[in-house]
């Protein structure tokens, strides 16, 4: 009797204590979503951004051929090409791609229903004046343009260039990924109150980023005009169209459902990919000028890569010489990640919407696409990340699970709940979560 | 005679023992470019985002590109780049590298 009251407690401590395991585990009662990942889209060229209408329709562009659009019955058109496209509606002779450059972002207006207006991102030669002799000089050169989409959705008409001076990078630097094009932010996305938010980057010229009457390596936050927010807060002599400044290269942008929260994902230098939380009118604490911040004369005056940038070294020596963010800013906007010190070409990012993302709801995704340089894994992947409340910190980051590893370039939500990712592989993909 | 016999053996020693001169093992080379390269130039070597393809070239081409990088002489804007990638390439791997190059297909999965 004794034995088997005991062996009966054993029995009950057993099952009480497995069951409290798998509490603990976090797994019992957790909604995971299954997500799989089908192609929508392939034979592109370099496709870089998408943008859905309610009803499925997506645009989308390709960076050296121009913006399509894909109906929700599946067939495309070409609407409007870059020089020397063919094939498309119509086309800018002004537009042009080189190196990182060319047709970008693109996203309907909040209204688009009533007012079918489309805004694109791209590269131009159209306002380069008397500027873009040199690398050290200003460059307007990349644009953002706004259209009117016919409702047969084979043209786009009435073209206005509403941003006519982002910078750009005219001519090959003595930099790693030193051609010219490089680093024009490019991600532009529709923020709460219907306001235009504009990814930029620095173009590799040292003292852009922390120079707010230049636009380059900040976030703009305009009307469909082009028209500053009201309520911007540059610092003292800063354009007034700047929401944040002391940025690398913004090619991830999107809100966070639960408070409207800007946030963005940019590509480390080699080092500290970062996600960080905006504040209106803060410093992203990127300044890769020389002679600044105990630093010497850098090729070319951008100390973006340095020291040796010729040469593989330890991430956190290189961060240590030119910090993504650097503290000595006292608006510096900390950021939530920073990808462990690596750099592995963070750009994209995403909200995650619907209840069929089940736990994953309300994460940031973030497309990862490489560079696996010295010691550094490549990337490759999609994070999703789940940032905490005051956006200072992640409380976990998770690979989202999609059997396969491309460079993912351009991620954005569709009307279906489902995440659209292009790649640079040249395809689109539905990531489906259920 | 003699030396004629003499210098034919040593003509084919070298040829055995060279082996950089012959055709590199496909995949071997495609290992390694999955290691180093796939990152900028994608599947295959098709060339992504702005990173060129160099799928489709001949041996003697990708071959003499990585010889010439890993030299330290610039070719082109990413130069920097491309010589710290092909500095630690050894003879074979650059022969396997071009080897698997003059063939590769991006096959969409």
């Amino acid at each position: 009797m004794k034995i088997k009251f005991i062996s009966a407690i054993i029995a009950f401590g057993m099952m009480f204590g497995f069951a409290f395991n798998a509490q603990a585990d976090g797994h019992q009662g957790m909604n995971v979503p299954s997500i799989s990942a089908s192609m929508v889209m392939s034979g592109l060229e370099n496709p870089w951004d998408m943008a859905f209408l309610a009803d499925g329709t997506m645009f989308y562009t390709e960076k050296c051929k121009g913006l399509s659009v894909r109906t929700k019955g599946g067939k495309t058109h070409a609407l409007y090409g870059m020089k020397g496209s063919k094939g498309y509606a119509a086309a800018g002779k002004d537009l042009f791609c080189d190196g990182q450059a060319g047709m970008l972002g693109v996203v309907p207006d909040r209204n688009f229903d009533s007012n079918r207006t489309l805004y694109v991102y791209s590269t131009s030669t159209k306002y380069h004046g008397s500027g873009c002799k040199t690398n050290f000089e200003k460059c307007d050169g990349n644009i953002v343009m706004k259209f009117k989409v016919a409702k047969n959705l084979k043209s786009v008409s009435g073209r206005t260039d509403i941003v006519k001076d982002i910078q750009y990078k005219p001519f090959e630097s003595d930099q790693p990924f030193g051609g010219p094009g490089a680093h024009n932010g490019g991600r532009i996305r529709i923020g709460p109150g219907g306001y235009l938010w504009v990814g930029t980057g620095d173009r590799h010229r040292g003292i852009c980023p922390q120079d707010n009457s230049l636009l380059c390596g900040v976030v703009l936050r305009i009307d469909g005009d082009g028209n500053a927010h009201p309520e911007n807060n540059p610092p003292a002599g800063g354009d007034k169209r700047i929401y944040t400044y002391g940025h690398r290269n913004v090619q991830g942008i999107d809100f966070r459902p639960m408070d409207g929260r800007a946030f963005t994902a940019e590509h480390g230098p080699w080092h500290n990919d970062e996600i960080t939380a905006l504040v209106n009118g803060g410093n992203g604490g990127w300044d890769p000028a020389e002679k600044r911040a105990g630093r010497a004369a850098c090729p070319d005056m951008y100390c973006g890569y340095e020291p040796n940038q010729k040469e593989g070294m330890d991430p956190a020596v290189r961060a240590a010489y030119t910090p993504m963010s650097d503290t000595r800013f006292g608006d510096l906007m900390p950021p939530a990640w920073n990808n462990n010190g690596f750099s592995q070409g963070t750009g994209s990012a995403a909200f995650l919407k619907g209840s069929n993302w089940g736990v994953y709801e309300g994460r940031l995704a973030a497309g990862i696409m490489g560079i696996g340089f010295g010691d550094t894994p490549t990337g490759l992947r999609i994070d999703m990340y789940d940032i905490a409340a005051d956006g200072l910190s992640i409380k976990t980051v998770v690979r989202m699970p999609l059997g396969m590893s491309k460079r993912f370039r351009g991620l954005v939500m569709g009307p279906d709940n489902a995440l659209y990712a292009a790649t640079d592989e040249g395809e689109i993909y539905k990531i489906s979560a259920q | 005679m003699k030396r004629f016999a003499s210098a034919l053996a040593f003509f084919f020693f070298c040829l055995t023992f060279s082996g950089y001169s012959f055709a590199g093992d496909k995949v071997a080379g495609e290992a390694r470019y999955k290691k180093s390269c796939i990152a900028c130039h994608g599947p295959a070597g098709k060339g992504a985002a702005s990173y060129p393809k160099i799928s489709g070239r001949e041996v003697s081409y990708v071959k003499s590109k990585l010889e010439t990088y890993r030299k330290g002489i610039k070719v082109g804007p990413n130069s920097s780049l491309m010589i710290m990638m092909a500095k630690p390439l050894t003879d074979e791997e650059i022969a396997n590298l071009a080897a698997y190059l003059k063939d590769a297909r991006y096959v969409n999965n």
